[in-house]
């Protein structure tokens, strides 16, 4: 088979993709990603299904339901110093919010920010048992609101982060947010599902249980849709990102693509997931699906992150252009001399 | 009158691969000679003999300045429009390394910041010490003399070999 013919110029940074935000940045865009949508289907589970199961803690009534399906924003909070301790001077974190009319650093700084507290506030008021705190008003509802609005923000933006770099052809697509959104909403909707299944909140047949399933499921048909249509129109987009997709596919990540994405993300949940309905809602089955789910959803952010190779720059384009003329010019002489030694090589 | 806009010009031609530029920078800013906390990096391709200074282009539309999140990495009108990092602002989050498309700023592993070129305030280093001129620094509007002066030249030498 022929090999693939490398420009002995280009060689130098051939597949060669972007090191300076690595697993610590998959991790925060996986736990704010993963943290945000299960905030936005709990809340919604949270309105249109109102589960309820009081437990007492040292004489204290304290309502487990609201906690499982509400816990996005502790994803979160504990997402958000994975940024921090991948900063360089670590104390001036606070200083990462100085430039919000132009930077979408600090525009995620304010959003995780808002989103966290916000969050926190309402999962301790549906959590504790105070019954001031539970008083239906306009002021709660505006609150859960703004919560699902930054909950959406949130997931968003972990794609925009990326995007807003420009100069990664992989990462410079509306396609990448929606992508991290849907992935998100996946994740998140699996990771209510493991905590209402371990704590015993919705039992393994119930309505609830199967209509989340059914979501989770849609989400990630829809998902891997994205990512096939994301591949596909970085492939084209520009060289680099033909590069960055072959990576992926073919090149030294193959193995977190094939493996983490397509495999531990989507095939094996979708199988666990099929065997468990035919089973009666086996939970061992959907624990395992989960679990791997979870884990795709890490990969996806790990591989689109490792695989993100910079536009070439304009000096380096010009070198190869001045190689080619320089080689094609020597060409003969190179020629002559392969048949005077005899080397048909 | 105003001061005429100054930038740094490299011409890959001239350039030896020597790295002096690197060590030079390198001693200027941080005091040691240590070529990898230089602000300016020479791209080598040895078997091929190319050797091309890579330098901040001070970018009219800069997207380190767009992405920096805390404003360290500011433009300086009043001073040769130049674009500079502010090391007491700077969080070492190294999104402008990942946003510039020249691959310029650099992370400094000892101090943990962001650094890079800032013209020597007015007397680059690496053009003091560069011997075969591959690094410049001239008026802005003077960059494309230098290149019309040689293809005249080159004109006038082809001429005279015809005669």
């Amino acid at each position: 088979m022929a090999t693939e013919y490398i420009h002995p110029i280009r060689n130098v940074r051939y597949l060669r993709p972007q090191r300076e935000w690595k697993e610590i940045i998959a991790i925060y865009l996986y736990l704010a990603g993963m943290g945000a949508g299960s905030y936005v289907i709990g809340t919604l589970l949270n309105w249109f299904v109102h589960p309820t199961r009081v437990l007492s803690i040292w004489g204290l009534p304290l309502d487990f339901a609201k906690a499982a399906i509400l816990w996005g924003p502790i994803l979160v909070a504990i997402g958000a110093p994975f940024l921090i301790i991948d900063l360089g001077i670590k104390r001036r974190f606070l200083y990462a919010c100085l430039n919000p009319r132009t930077s979408w650093v600090a525009r995620g700084f304010l959003i995780l920010s808002i989103f966290i507290v916000f969050g926190l506030i309402l999962l301790a008021k549906s959590v504790l048992p105070f019954e001031w705190l539970h008083a239906e008003s306009t002021f709660w509802t505006i609150a859960e609101v703004i919560t699902i609005a930054f909950a959406f923000a949130t997931a968003l933006y972990t794609g925009i982060l990326l995007k807003a770099t420009k100069s990664i052809p992989l990462w410079n697509t509306y396609l990448l947010p929606l992508l991290f959104l849907v992935s998100a909403l996946s994740t998140g909707s699996m990771a209510i599902i493991l905590s209402t299944l371990g704590t015993g909140l919705l039992s393994n047949d119930s309505g609830a249980l199967k209509l989340l399933m059914r979501g989770e499921q849609i989400f990630v048909v829809i998902e891997g849709i994205v990512l096939y249509l994301f591949l596909f129109k970085r492939y084209r987009a520009a060289e680099q990102g033909k590069d960055s997709v072959r990576l992926l596919l073919s090149g030294e990540m193959k193995l977190i693509f094939w493996g983490g994405i397509v495999l531990l993300g989507f095939v094996f949940p979708m199988i666990l997931e099929g065997i468990a309905s035919f089973s009666h809602g086996n939970v061992t089955l959907i624990f395992t699906a989960g679990l791997l789910l979870l884990c795709g959803g890490f990969f996806l952010r790990l591989g689109v992150l490792h695989a993100g190779i910079k536009d070439q720059l304009p000096m380096l384009r010009l070198m190869e252009i001045q190689y080619d003329n320089m080689a094609e010019r020597w060409k003969p002489l190179s020629d002559n001399r392969r048949e005077a030694t005899g080397n048909t090589k | 009158m105003e001061d005429q806009q100054k930038v740094l010009v490299v011409d890959h031609e001239k350039c030896t691969g020597c790295r002096l530029c690197e060590l030079v920078c390198s001693v200027h800013h941080t005091g040691s000679s240590n070529p990898s906390r230089a602000r300016i990096k020479v791209v080598k391709w040895e078997h091929v003999g190319i050797y091309l200074p890579m330098i901040c282009n001070h970018c009219e539309k800069a997207y380190c300045v767009e992405v920096c999140p805390t404003k360290a990495c500011h433009r300086e009108p009043d001073n040769n429009n130049r674009v500079v990092i502010d090391k007491n602002l700077c969080i070492g989050c190294r999104t402008c390394i990942v946003a510039c498309p020249f691959g310029h700023p650099f992370f400094d592993v000892q101090e943990r910041v962001t650094v890079k070129c800032d013209f020597c305030d007015g007397d680059p280093k690496c053009v003091t010490f560069c011997d075969p001129k591959a690094v410049t620094y001239v008026d802005a509007d003077m960059i494309q003399v230098a290149k019309k002066r040689e293809a005249a030249n080159k004109f006038i030498d082809s001429t005279k070999q015809i005669r």
